[in-house]
């Protein structure tokens, strides 16, 4: 029996062995470096071809835009690459570059290198940030002056031009590697080795499944000064892993935390809540065929005064607010408070809509929180509150992928989804007007709403920043009286850091600057 | 007999074994082709809009976008030529390009491939060297004590869910002990070793980067642990099981009687007896580390083969799906060659059945 004894000890002892290795080996240290944890969504280093958040991030990084944002004020675009004018009617842009502003090589940056950058973007037709291009022509006044001109008025132009996909490109490299401004464009395998701009950081290494690797740019003559000389950042898809690897000092920021996890953070750890620029809403359906009973505008009052909305707020974690409207709290335009529960309104409105005690169908996502929301307790929130006011609901839950079909298709009758914008500007939340792409999916036509599309049309059109804080507040307003949307929540964004880590300003589109991160 | 070499009459066309061999072959070529047909059909046929789900929603809105990307990956064709091109890609080693990562399939399956296989070919050699010490250990002792606390152990293997143990193992370990590594498979300061197989303890010992093979191993560790628990789990019962029925054949009495015993009669006959229906149980359990890792891989951020079939099958990537089925596929089908192999070796029968 000792023979036998000695086989088991054996295969414990191997077991062992290899625990002890996993002991023996310690992370390095480097005071220098930062790494940054992050759910990844990133298709490419290209950044005229790169749509989705942590490209974003990482653009951001490397490649300066014409203009920027001062922190998390996305209100309001400052200088970047350039300053700007417009003119009175807001159709011709003109920007001045910086002197003495050089890319990573040390080549200067000139107007050809604005100008083949973004005709790059208008010219790459499969690109999906050629859109950010529609309708604007690119023209060189002089080798330090770029016009940019649009039919229409266009004020959201310079919120555009912040946007990391318009980054500026060392033209004369992009186009030594396979760069043109139609859809021959064959740089996006260089640009996937090698960074090609004037941000602070170069491209070290990428892997589009694990990690991204980023140097100091020596070169570098902007205004960021960097702490950080090496950043790794790091595709960590389960949030409660990015909580234990902050909290054990294997990274230094944590990026997708939940309102949950980041109330259990251990001490020591630095938390910047905000809200994001997502708004989690109803859709009330007004096209009869669709949505039979809920489709008249005191149906969609009765259910906006019945709900409970800071009750709701209760599943939303940390930095999330009540939405006050289709347009969140950072955006111009956004009204100042909410829709207050009035159960007298709801009541009123029930019995105007004609509805008799039907049951209504509420589809969702229920496989994609947003911002750590997640929307099946939501649901059954939304359900308890309506059933309290005399609507009855069932519950339809379905995977996003499926889901999205019939929404986009409007053909949901009741539903829960999200918003989030493609640009920092206002002009995002237009397409929730009547006859536009939201508008259309809740069965809305222009036909149905001529107020609210001409309201949309002065946001639009508006020439000068007051005119159009003006109309953007009114488009909203007109939305919350008598829109087929209830706006719930906007969910919180929460970035958690090491606690002698300073300077996190969320932004909608790059999330934060890497740049700006600074040590105590 | 003759003076033949016997090795020739072994492997002559018309020899049983090889004769197994090509038919077992032909039967996995099928099944792969199989495979494909079933992969690429599913893929196709589940609801939602691959192309929304790729382009987002501002760039999904402007047709002309739209209308490249179709033209672009050929998804303006109808499904029979779309499966021809994809086979036909595949005798050129195109399994497409993935819609999420925007980067080759094959490219992507290259590198998480390797870092699955890392993981599950630990797991199963620590599985199988734990499950068989521990399940022939319990069958020999039958009713004692030994016996029963190995039983409760692989019933908490076998019980524990994976996740909740990966997450506890991970806080417990990592961070409340701080004898592991953090998530991934390098620490942040590494750079990766040069790749020649994808391993990173084998890369890193090729290079000689000695730091960097040690890194490597201690980042294998909890995920090798986590994934083996359930694997020893299963093994141990099943080798407790298989034991104790071959303890009661006639010739190991027989070895017994005739003063065999310890390892000689464990190995010799026990163990011997015991193994094809063991070699079954390691087959399928290989198989599936290698194909069902997503929870462990999210937990330790591990980039494998998992981890990729999770996201492209939650962003309807469908080249990415198509491309770990046919992984998958192929996988099984190669296990299931290899223990049908070994079956022939080991018992002459089933070659001649």
């Amino acid at each position: 029996m000792r023979t036998k004894f000695r086989y088991v000890a054996a295969a414990f002892g191997l077991t062992a062995s290899l625990a002890l290795a996993g002991c023996a080996a310690a992370a390095p240290e480097a005071s220098d470096s930062i790494v940054i944890d992050t759910a990844f969504t990133l298709e490419t280093s290209d950044p005229g071809r790169n749509y989705v958040p942590t490209g974003y991030m990482v653009s951001k990084a490397l490649y300066e835009t014409l203009l920027d944002f001062a922190g998390s004020d996305e209100s309001t675009p400052v200088d970047g690459l350039a300053s700007y004018e417009s003119n009175d009617d807001a159709t011709v842009f003109t920007f001045t570059l910086e002197d003495g502003r050089v890319f990573s090589d040390g080549s200067a940056i000139t107007a050809d290198d604005v100008v083949f950058s973004l005709n790059r973007v208008a010219g790459m037709t499969e690109s999906k940030a050629n859109f950010l291009m529609n309708g604007i022509t690119v023209t060189k006044i002089d080798d330090m002056t770029v016009e940019l001109s649009t039919e229409t008025p266009s004020l959201k132009l310079p919120a555009l031009m912040t946007n990391p996909s318009l980054a500026i490109l060392n033209s004369a490299l992009v186009i030594e590697n396979g760069g043109t401004t139609d859809d021959s464009d064959a740089a996006e395998a260089f640009l996937n080795e090698t960074s090609a701009g004037s941000g602070p950081y170069i491209l070290d290494s990428i892997n589009f499944e694990s990690q991204v690797v980023l140097t100091e740019n020596e070169n570098y003559n902007g205004e960021e000064d960097i702490d950080f000389t090496r950043v790794v950042i790091r595709n960590v898809s389960e949030a409660a892993t990015q909580k234990i690897n902050l909290e054990g000092d294997d990274s230094q920021v944590a990026v997708d935390l939940s309102g949950d996890q980041v109330a259990s953070l251990s001490d020591g750890i630095n938390i910047f809540s905000t809200p994001s620029a997502q708004t989690i809403f109803l859709l009330i359906n007004q096209s009869e065929e669709v949505g039979g009973v809920t489709a008249n505008a005191d149906f969609a009052n009765a259910v906006r005064y019945a709900l409970d909305y800071p009750a709701l707020l209760e599943l939303a974690g940390a930095g999330s607010e009540q939405a006050t409207g289709v347009i969140p709290p950072s955006f111009l335009g956004a009204l100042e408070n909410g829709v207050e529960q009035d159960l007298d309104v709801a009541a009123a409105s029930l019995e105007a809509s004609g509805y008799d005690g039907e049951s209504i169908t509420l589809e969702y996502p229920n496989d994609y929180p947003v911002g750590g929301v997640n929307f099946t307790p939501l649901a059954e929130r939304v359900q308890s509150q309506l059933a309290d006011a005399g609507i009855t609901i069932e519950l339809a839950p379905a995977p996003f992928t499926t889901q999205i079909d019939s929404y986009v298709n409007g053909t949901e009758a009741f539903s829960i989804w999200f918003w989030g914008p493609d640009y920092a500007d206002s002009a995002n939340f237009l397409p929730f007007s009547a006859g536009q792409k939201v508008g259309l999916r809740a069965g809305w036509t222009a036909e149905q709403d001529t107020d609210v599309v001409n309201l949309a049309a002065a946001a639009e059109n508006a020439t000068n920043f007051d005119e159009r804080e003006t109309a953007f507040s009114n488009f909203a307003e007109a939305l919350q009286q008598s829109g087929p949307f209830v706006p719930l929540i906007v969910p919180g964004s929460n970035i958690a850091t090491a606690s002698y880590i300073d300077g996190v300003a969320y932004n909608s589109t790059w999330t934060m600057d890497i740049a700006e991160l600074q040590a105590k | 007999m003759g003076n033949t070499p016997r090795a020739t009459r072994r492997y002559s066309a018309r020899s049983p074994l090889v004769g197994y061999l090509l038919r077992r072959l032909g039967t996995s070529v099928l099944l792969l082709f199989g495979v494909t047909v079933v992969t690429f059909a599913l893929a196709n046929l589940v609801p939602g809009d691959p192309i929304a789900a790729a382009l987002g929603e501002g760039a999904a809105s402007n047709p002309a976008t739209v209308e490249a990307y179709i033209k672009e990956r050929g998804l303006d064709q109808p499904l029979p030529v779309q499966y021809a091109n994809y086979i036909s890609g595949l005798f050129h080693g195109d399994m497409g390009t993935s819609l999420r990562t925007t980067q080759p399939v094959a490219d992507d399956l290259a590198q998480a491939v390797p870092a699955t296989v890392e993981i599950a070919l630990l797991a199963i050699i620590v599985s199988l060297g734990v499950g068989v010490a521990l399940g022939s250990l319990a069958a020999y002792r039958r009713g004692k004590i030994s016996d029963q606390l190995v039983r409760v152990f692989s019933l908490i293997g076998l019980s524990i869910p994976t996740f909740w143990m990966a997450l506890v193992s991970f806080n417990f370990f990592f961070l409340q002990l701080r004898i592991a590594p953090g998530s991934g498979r390098l620490s942040p300061a590494l750079a990766p070793p040069p790749t020649v197989t994808g391993f990173y303890t084998v890369d890193s010992l090729l290079a000689g980067q000695w730091v960097t093979f040690t890194d490597a191993l201690a980042h294998l560790m909890l995920p090798v642990f986590v994934l083996s628990l359930f694997t020893i789990g299963l093994l141990t019962r099943f080798v407790r099981t298989s034991v104790l029925e071959v303890l009661d054949a006639d010739y190991v009495r027989a070895g017994r009687a005739k003063g065999l015993s310890g390892p000689r009669l464990l190995f010799g006959y026990v163990l011997r007896g015991a193994s094809l229906p063991i070699l079954t149980i390691v087959g399928l359990a290989f198989g599936t580390l290698l194909s069902g890792t997503v929870l462990v891989e999210a937990v330790f951020a591990w980039p494998g083969l998992g981890s990729y079939a999770y996201n492209s099958a939650t962003s309807l990537d469908l080249p990415g799906v198509m491309g770990v089925g046919l992984v998958v596929g192929v996988v099984y089908l190669s296990i299931n060659f290899a223990v049908d192999l070994l079956y022939g070796v080991l018992d002459p029968r089933v070659r001649l059945a």
